[in-house]
């Protein structure tokens, strides 16, 4: 048996002792703990090996099952997803038994786990199938555990509504995929992901149709502009730790689909880049834009991430035109930021979700305004989501800075090409704006939930502190993860070149050539290690300032005017609204405003402005054809005929022609 | 090797503070007055360095710890930066990414700073930074853009020395409009005239000013000092552009970047002394004003 399928098993076995042990809750959670700990090492443990250099790993499932042989397997591209689904997955798992334990008895918190456990093994499935059938297989498997999992409340009518939209969204994307796999198996012998590469390796009708039906399909799941308006009700719904899976690791398996497929069909044309290239900056823009508008905390973290997804898209696009155009080095640059930028917006969205969590549970509140000053209440929390907050806006010296780095190098480099490869330039201009609307918005959430004072008009019952070590250790290795991997790019950098050189037709040498990469990564080290040396250093020569001993403690210095109240603070909004008013009715924000309230409320302007409208303009149509249900059988008999003379007349038609 | 970068970096550290002062004076003198010292900030530093402190009971340690990051930031940039035309002590591809991002470091601490206080006058000052931002990055990645499409370099000192110098006959245009954006881009983000008022006393109007309201002691001479070098690496910026440093001898170069930092310092007095700050809501149509002009430069490369 391998190894692999163990590892799904100790995940399996995590789930099904949270039901079966519920009755006594101590023990099942250790065991859950350990169990799932256990499977996520021995699955990493595969991941890493193959990442590594090491041979592929495949586990077909024995005996006769539907649609050909089941077949999972590990190559570097699958071995690199799973690091988020395992890693990231894991630590979310662990979290939840602490976030839920205080739901027990008035909610399924042993079927919630369970369910955790069996979403973790579905997107293991996703990102390790071999076959057509398995990987949809799985595909439902995640898709219907994630409905299940935002559920949770379902006694909220708000929660019950954005599972309704998530599930009829990701059913459209399942409906999109089958005729992506369909279309690519038009002239394949077989079901199985090798025999469609082998039949879809020139431009056809098929190809063309399958990578349109794959742009749907994935990006839906991706959460991609226009596609993505199912995510942030879900992803706001869900407990936070399956938020944090959600948004940190079932998102990219949209993108994996695509990386995917791409290695499939072996080179895309030069529109479906320039296709993913745009979705990347419509995306990226607007996502950060969006989420600058929110005021409750778990939704700004949601539509953060149709910005990060934009930012992989534009990665995407670059790569996929680099080869369009044959500039190989630029598609390399573009690749590896992508890959790199998934891994690692899967672990500062993991965190920041789980610290939102962490937050949600010691004051009950989601919105930011009525928040303020818990940096000194919840120190760690603070510490773990200003980690996470620093990444996610890409600032050096942590991981968000390497990904984007890299992006950005791969935008430049398609600018000085001689092809019109090279109008992709304006992508960095783009990128530029979505980092400084990404600093403005985590300023304005760190600045609002953890500084200051508290903004609610009534004071707390209870003081609020940090979670347990259970809760605590989870954001703390993420967080670690985030500084690792911005002090020592290397170790993700060369693992995610490697795949992408796979991707990358016509290297050259000079393409091939590893070394100026990790010299270039070296220097990334020198610059974060040296940036810390050079903090350190003056924060201790600061000690030594005469001045150091005596500080005095006064009260916030209010220009002349007394007793200000914490109620004068800038607020989230206040702090946001010069920025969203310069950018206007894109931003969607509604304000009401009367002589003594301000109320400014943030909406999605393609679900609230376009969607929902035009649901509602089918529903007030279709009122005109309840004419034709008035139970009168002449009507019927009429219609059926009328559809049997069209019938008639276009077969013949058709008939004619040839 | 590294002796003259490193000496260069120094020197630039050094004479900074005398740049804010030369603005000053410069706009003091055409306005009829007398003004300030041009050394008057070396003044006020050595006094605030030696001050006690008052913190505010609200703060965190994120307030103590700001000052030293914006400091820390800047130096650090400074090190990518081929201040003399020939090397920089840090130098990759893609480097400019890592300048553009370790300036936001020392923006994101600097507002995390002014929150911490809870005052609504540092709110509001730390949202107004937050904005001038949003469109100054996008302008300045603009102008590095003009710079990469101009030579085919990804590092700053790659495209700032040498190969600049080499393209300059053939890409004068969109370099003296990059230039033009880079100097624009350098009163927005140092806080100058016609963005920011530094010698304005209304609370209401100041965009950096207020943000350090709280700040006092050594760590208001932290953010000083960081802001005066931020000045010196914009102007060191708008001077490789237009001067081809790399071509001057080792020993001449760092003296023609002090007299072009000089001449920056000059214009951002000029620019003083004849235009009023722009009413706040039209700050953001300055800095698209900049980036049109680097917009520009990329079509007239693009072509």
């Amino acid at each position: 048996m391998s190894v692999l399928l163990l590892a799904v098993a100790l995940i399996l076995a995590a789930g099904a002792s949270a039901v079966l042990l519920r009755g006594t809750p101590r023990l099942a959670d250790r065991l859950y703990i350990v169990l799932m700990l256990a499977g996520a090492v021995t699955g990493l443990s595969q991941a890493v090996v193959v990442l590594r250099g090491g041979p592929d790993i495949s586990a077909g499932l024995p005996g006769t099952l539907p649609g050909g042989a089941w077949d999972f397997g590990l190559d570097p591209l699958s071995a690199w997803f799973l690091l988020p689904v395992l890693g990231v997955g894991a630590c979310a798992g662990v979290f939840g038994i602490g976030y839920l334990g205080s739901e027990r008895g008035h909610r399924s918190v042993a079927a919630n786990h369970a369910l955790f456990a069996l979403l973790l093994v579905g997107l293991t499935g996703v990102v390790t199938a071999q076959a057509v059938v398995p990987f949809l297989a799985s595909w439902e498997v995640m898709a219907l555990c994630a409905y299940l999992l935002v559920m949770f409340e379902h006694e909220q009518a708000e929660v019950r509504r954005a599972g309704l939209i998530y599930i009829v969204l990701t059913h459209l994307s399942t409906l999109a995929l089958i005729g992506m796999f369909a279309a690519l198996s038009a002239n394949a012998t077989g079901r199985s992901f090798t025999e469609l590469g082998l039949a879809n390796q020139s431009p056809g009708t098929a190809r063309t149709v399958a990578l349109g039906l794959a742009l749907v399909g994935f990006g839906i799941k991706a959460g991609a502009v226009p596609l993505h308006f199912w995510l942030p009700g879900a992803h706001a719904a869900a407990p936070s730790h399956v938020s944090a899976v959600l948004s940190g690791v079932m998102l990219k398996v949209g993108i994996y689909g695509l990386v995917r497929v791409l290695f499939l069909v072996g080179g895309a044309p030069a529109w479906f880049g320039w296709t993913l290239f745009g979705l990347g900056l419509l995306s990226g823009v607007l996502g950060v834009l969006w989420a600058l508008a929110q005021h409750e905390l778990k939704r700004l973290l949601a539509y953060h991430s149709v910005e990060n997804i934009g930012i992989i898209l534009l990665g995407l696009g670059v790569g996929v035109l680099g080869v369009a155009y044959g500039e190989p080095g630029v598609a390399l640059l573009g690749f590896t930021g992508a890959l790199l930028h998934t891994l690692n917006h899967a672990l500062f969205k993991g965190l920041l979700f789980l610290g939102a969590g962490a937050v949600l549970r010691a004051t009950g509140t989601r919105m930011i305004d009525q928040l303020g000053g818990l940096g000194r209440e919840l120190p760690w929390t603070a510490v773990a989501f200003g980690v996470g907050s620093v990444a996610i806006v890409g600032l050096p010296p942590l991981n968000g800075f390497v990904s984007e780095w890299t992006v950005f190098q791969g935008l430049l480099a398609a600018g000085a090409s001689r092809e019109s490869l090279r109008y992709a330039v304006v992508g960095a201009a783009g990128l530029g704006l979505i980092g400084a609307l990404a600093l403005a918005c985590f300023t304005k959430l760190d600045g609002t939930l953890f500084l200051g004072r508290l903004r609610s008009a009534t004071a707390r019952p209870h003081p609020v502190r940090d979670p347990g070590p259970i809760m605590l250790g989870p954001m703390l290795t993420l967080a670690g993860l985030c500084v690792g991997i911005g002090l020592l790019p290397v170790v993700v950098l060369r693992p995610a070149r490697q795949i992408a050189v796979g991707l990358v037709t016509g290297l050259d040498g000079r393409d091939l050539a590893e070394a100026a990469w990790i010299a270039d990564a070296a220097r990334v080290t020198v610059l974060g290690v040296g940036l810390l040396a050079v903090i350190a250093g003056l924060l201790l020569l600061r000690r030594r300032l005469p001045a150091s001993g005596a500080a005095r403690l006064a009260p916030t210095w209010g220009c002349a005017a007394a007793a200000s109240t914490s109620r004068m603070q800038y607020t989230a909004s206040s702090y946001a609204a010069p920025l969203l008013a310069a950018f206007g009715p894109l931003a969607g924000v509604h304000v009401s405003r009367t002589a003594d309230s301000f109320h400014s409320s943030a909406a999605d302007p393609v679900q609230d402005g376009v969607v929902l409208p035009a649901w509602r303009m089918l529903g007030l149509t279709s009122v005109l054809l309840r004419g034709m249900q008035g139970g009168r059988l002449r009507w019927y008999l009429l219609s059926v005929i009328f559809t049997l003379v069209v019938l008639l007349f276009y077969l013949t038609n058709a008939g004619r022609t040839p | 090797m590294i002796l003259g970068p490193l000496l260069t970096l120094c020197l630039v550290l050094a004479v900074a503070p005398a740049l804010p002062g030369l603005a000053t004076r410069t706009r003091a003198f055409l306005t009829g007055r007398r003004g300030a010292p041009v050394l008057q900030l070396y003044r006020d530093l050595a006094k605030l360095f030696q001050k006690n402190v008052v913190y505010s009971r609200t703060t965190t340690p994120v307030f103590r710890i700001a000052p030293v990051v914006v400091i820390a930031t800047v130096v650090v940039a400074a090190t990518l930066l081929p201040l003399d035309g020939h090397a920089a002590l840090l130098s990759f591809r893609g480097d400019l990414v890592a300048f553009t991002g370790l300036l936001g470091l020392g923006r994101f601490a600097l507002v995390l700073a002014g929150l911490d206080t809870g005052s609504s006058f540092e709110g509001m000052g730390a949202s107004r930074e937050v904005t001038v931002s949003a469109f100054a990055e996008p302008a300045l990645f603009l102008c590095l853009t003009v710079l990469v499409l101009a030579t085919g370099e990804l590092s700053l000192a790659g495209m700032l020395g040498e190969p600049l110098a080499a393209v300059w006959p053939g890409a004068a245009p969109s370099l003296v409009l990059a230039a033009a954006a880079l100097f624009m881009l350098a009163l927005a983000e140092t806080s100058r005239v016609p963005v920011d008022d530094p010698a304005t006393h209304l609370e209401l109007t100041m965009i950096h000013e207020v943000i350090v309201l709280d700040h006092s002691g050594p760590e208001l001479a932290m953010i000083l000092l960081g802001n005066a070098v931020k000045l010196g690496l914009f102007g060191a910026l708008v001077v490789g552009v237009l001067v081809p440093l790399g071509r001057l001898p080792a020993w001449l170069a760092p003296v023609v970047l002090v007299a072009g930092l000089g001449v920056v310092a000059v214009g951002v007095g000029i620019v003083e002394s004849c235009m009023a700050r722009l009413r706040m809501n039209r700050v953001p149509q300055f800095l698209v004003a900049a980036s049109a002009l680097a917009v520009f430069g990329v079509i007239l490369l693009l072509r």
